[in-house]
């Protein structure tokens, strides 16, 4: 037996113990029996080490170059570099679906290890959750994707791989993307455990929040990595460009967004139950969506490389179920979690709700532009597509606002609003706000409303997380600035990193938008373009041979316009991959904090000129500094949680204290 | 405390809403009455712009679509510095036994287009010079290569962006071919 029949075996165990993994706890749940309930660990466990087989041997056959596998065949070459030989294994619709299946099992490994302290009917029934989606998928995998299906005849080489997606940036920007999907499937089961059990209660909530942020966490940074794949990679010179396939990745990080606010409620109020229930639901739905939308054909896409509508049908299926069962229950049992409204508008939970609907306003209208157009053809047999103008007149205010609210949030008080701080910090908010709006002004020509209030909100939520800083760990004569810092919270932390991530991530959109310049030119060599305060002299197009590409190469030098100084030499490439007979145009970037150098060498000869597309985009990389700014407050968050979390139910065993705490917490 | 409330049921119906729309499209794709990657041409069902070009062979003759009006024609879009048109070209000289081809060099330099025909074969019947890439604005060329079908009455019936493969060939352009004449 070869060692891809080996990985298949081991690929139809793991759907065998996924399935005992959905029914078994959940039955022991039902009946409280402690054998049945602890089964789902067990199972969880091994299906993950099958899962965790399964995919090893199918890397294992990309490394080995071994062509009798139908998939390795199809997408992988001999001569390619080893790095992306790996990473071939999830280039493709099966292997992404099998790593899609392994992070799914390592997530339900994790949490049958750890939450030692968790009720055992909640983890039963969560890993029972689990379970049905993995055995969905694993069905999916097995039954139309197979990834270790053979063939007969073994060809002398491979097909290759896509070269657009020969590029580091996108051998790990899926597996963190996916990392983040995923990771939203556990707030999904712990949503549905809830719905069933009825348990959901502000220790439901408290183990639920560090699984909301880590996958949460996940999630920006594999949004964030995809859009500077975008950026360097497609040469278009944008880092957003409002396509299905990256809109279907927003809605979920915004609807997850909302729930990691509303967790907090839950945890902190005992409220808004149902809402983080619905939330929780939606988020993993729209990551559902999100995963499968490329590969259905369903819209068209840049990012699309492959789709086969005959899966759509399976994909769908899977939705209906996956999705509408939920709402079902939703629909059944929600009410019961709902918690009589004793709250004052202006307080923390006041401005946490704001957070919520102006994100679920947002998430609704990402929703409606990328669905829409399908809708609009399906009944009128129009074709449209939805563009960035739709979705600056309508994402932008609404985030604009969400901004606003960032100050305000923080400072306010559970239950009652006003506190001390919250003048002060409006004020400084507010002057800041009307200095950076002034400045802006006085700076640029004609600036339009949005830039306008782009550059004020950012002067807003930097001054005012800095006044919510200083009112936090300002020296008193009790407590020194070391004391304040050893008794602050860790999450109050991780919320001032991931807001003022916000900032910086404002700051560079804001820069690129509002000062990037561009010139497209047809150049011949020894032609100088002008651009930004810089003089670009082409030297010479030349040709070259790289490991499986033939590249036309530009060799431009930078100079200081004004002083002549040296800045820099860019080599903007097009190149043809021969065994794909595949074109792909490499862009030069000089990233640097200040902005970036930016060149795209388009077609052309020596005669005619070539056209070159040159760009400055100030502060750009800001827009993924920021990013990972907000990816890493939350894992300070997170991890904090754990030095601080020892509320006095640590030990709770035995669904009947459980449901006997919650009847007292109700 | 369980109470039935009409507005849970809210995100149900939405969803199942969704859901029926992303079943119709899915539907029609499969049933191939829809392709998402079909890039719509505006041209199709008018008249072929006719754009003055320089014919490759002579400089001084100009190449005029009017002259081949009465049968139906392919016009194809390449050139000799894009890869895939070398890869169509066996394909352009199996249906030149059955139509007549009209090539145009887009932003090409003669001599390269000289030798590329040499090297891949000819399968056209007049070549024009898009030098300047003037005809390709005309015609909305998305890229080279790129392919028209033109019928008697001088009008677009077909537009194909990307290479000739076996699979567009059978499924698309014999068809289209069979249901002009």
């Amino acid at each position: 037996m070869g060692l891809t029949e080996f990985g298949h075996f081991a690929l139809i165990s793991a759907f065998v113990l996924s399935l005992i993994q959905s029914a078994v706890p959940l039955y022991g749940a039902a009946r409280q029996d402690m054998q049945l309930m602890l089964i789902g660990p067990a199972a969880a466990l091994s299906a993950a080490i099958a899962s965790l087989i399964a995919f090893g041997a199918l890397v294992t056959a990309f490394i080995r170059s071994d062509f009798s596998v139908a998939l390795v065949a199809n997408h992988s070459h001999s001569a390619k570099p080893l790095i992306y030989k790996i990473s071939g294994t999830w280039g493709n619709h099966e292997g992404s679906l099998l790593l899609w299946i392994l992070i799914l099992m390592i997530y339900g490994a994790v949490l049958a290890l750890s939450g030692r302290g968790m009720p055992t009917h909640l983890k039963a029934r969560i890993l029972a959750v689990q379970g049905m989606i993995s055995s969905g998928f694993l069905a999916f995998s097995l039954f139309t994707s197979n990834p270790f299906a053979r063939l007969a005849d073994a060809p002398m080489d491979g097909k290759g791989l896509n070269p657009i997606l020969q590029d580091p940036g996108l051998a790990i920007h899926p597996p963190m993307l996916y990392l983040g999907y995923v990771g939203l499937s556990i707030a999904f089961a712990f949503a549905v455990a809830g719905l069933i059990s009825g348990d959901v209660d502000r220790l439901w909530a408290k183990w639920m929040r560090p699984w909301i942020m880590a996958a949460w966490c996940a999630l920006t940074l594999g949004i964030a990595l995809g859009s500077w794949w975008a950026y360097y990679e497609l040469g278009w010179g944008g880092w957003w460009f409002w396509d299905p396939v990256e809109n279907a990745s927003l809605m979920p990080w915004l609807a997850a967004t909302a729930m990691l606010h509303s967790a907090i409620v839950v945890e902190k109020r005992g409220q808004l139950k149902s809402w983080t229930v619905l939330l929780a639901i939606l988020a993993f739905s729209l990551s559902l969506v999100g995963t499968f939308i490329v590969r259905s054909g369903l819209l068209t896409s840049v990012h699309s490389f492959a789709s086969d509508p005959a899966r759509g049908v399976f994909i769908l299926g899977i939705l209906l179920v996956a999705v509408g069962v939920p709402l079902l229950l939703y629909a059944w049992r929600g009410p019961r979690l709902m918690t009589i409204a004793d709250f004052n508008l202006k307080s923390r939970e006041g401005a946490l709700i704001a957070n919520n609907m102006l994100l679920v306003v947002a998430t609704a209208i990402v929703l409606l532009g990328t669905f829409y157009p399908l809708g609009l053809e399906m009944i009128t047999g129009a074709r449209i597509t939805v563009g960035p103008p739709y979705f600056d007149a309508t994402f932008n205010p609404v985030m604009g606002v969400l901004t606003v609210i960032m100050v305000l949030g923080p400072v306010m008080a559970w239950r009652r609003g006003a506190t001390p701080r919250i003048k002060t910090t409006i004020l400084a908010a507010a002057v800041a706000a009307a200095i950076s709006g002034i400045v802006g002004i006085a700076l640029v020509n004609d600036m339009a409303i949005g830039a306008l209030a782009a550059v004020m909100l950012i002067g807003w939520l930097a001054a005012g997380i800095g006044a919510d800083i200083w009112a936090q760990l300002r020296p008193s004569p009790q407590f020194s600035l070391a004391a304040r810092w050893q008794r602050l919270p860790r999450d109050v932390l991780g919320m001032w990193i991931a807001h003022f991530g916000i900032v910086v991530f404002l700051l560079g959109a804001t820069g690129d938008g509002l000062f990037r310049s561009e010139q497209v030119v047809r150049a011949k060599p020894g032609d100088v373009i002008e651009i930004a305060g810089r003089e670009v002299t082409l030297l010479r197009v030349f040709e070259r041979q790289g490991p499986n590409f033939q590249a036309l190469t530009a060799e431009l030098e930078y100079r200081d316009a004004a002083s002549g100084r040296f800045i820099a030499r860019l080599m903007p490439e097009k190149r043809v991959y021969t065994a794909e007979r595949q074109t792909t145009t490499e862009a030069a970037i000089r990233p640097r904090p200040g902005g970036d150098d930016y060149a795209v060498l388009g077609d052309g000869d020596d005669r005619i000129g070539y056209s070159l597309r040159l760009y400055y985009k100030p502060l750009i990389s800001w827009i993924w500094g920021g990013t990972a700014l907000m990816a890493l407050g939350g894992l300070v968050a997170m991890t904090g949680r754990q030095r601080q979390s020892a509320p006095n139910n640590s030990d709770v065993k035995t669904t009947a204290d459980v449901k006997a705490m919650a009847r007292g917490r109700a | 405390m369980s109470r039935f409330r009409p507005s849970f049921f809210i995100p149900l119906i939405a969803f199942l809403g969704l859901a029926i729309i992303g079943g119709m499209a899915l539907q029609s794709t499969l049933s191939g009455n829809r392709n998402p990657s079909q890039l719509p041409s505006v041209l199709i069902g008018k008249a072929a712009p006719d754009v003055a070009l320089p014919l490759l062979q002579d400089r001084q003759a100009e190449l005029a679509l009017g002259n081949f009006q009465g049968q139906p024609l392919l016009v194809n879009f390449f050139a000799s510095w894009c890869a895939p048109c070398r890869a169509e070209a066996p394909a352009l000289e199996q249906l030149s036994e059955q139509i007549t081809i009209i090539g145009i060099a887009y932003k090409d330099r003669r001599s390269d287009t000289t030798e590329f025909l040499q090297q891949y074969g000819n399968p056209f019947t007049a070549i024009g010079m898009d030098i300047d890439g003037r005809a390709g604005i005309a015609w909305g060329v998305y890229g080279v290569p790129e392919t028209y079908l033109i019928d008697t009455a001088g009008r677009i019936q077909w537009r194909h962006a990307g290479p000739l493969t076996r699979d567009v060939i059978t499924t698309q352009l014999l068809p289209q071919m069979a249901e002009m004449q």
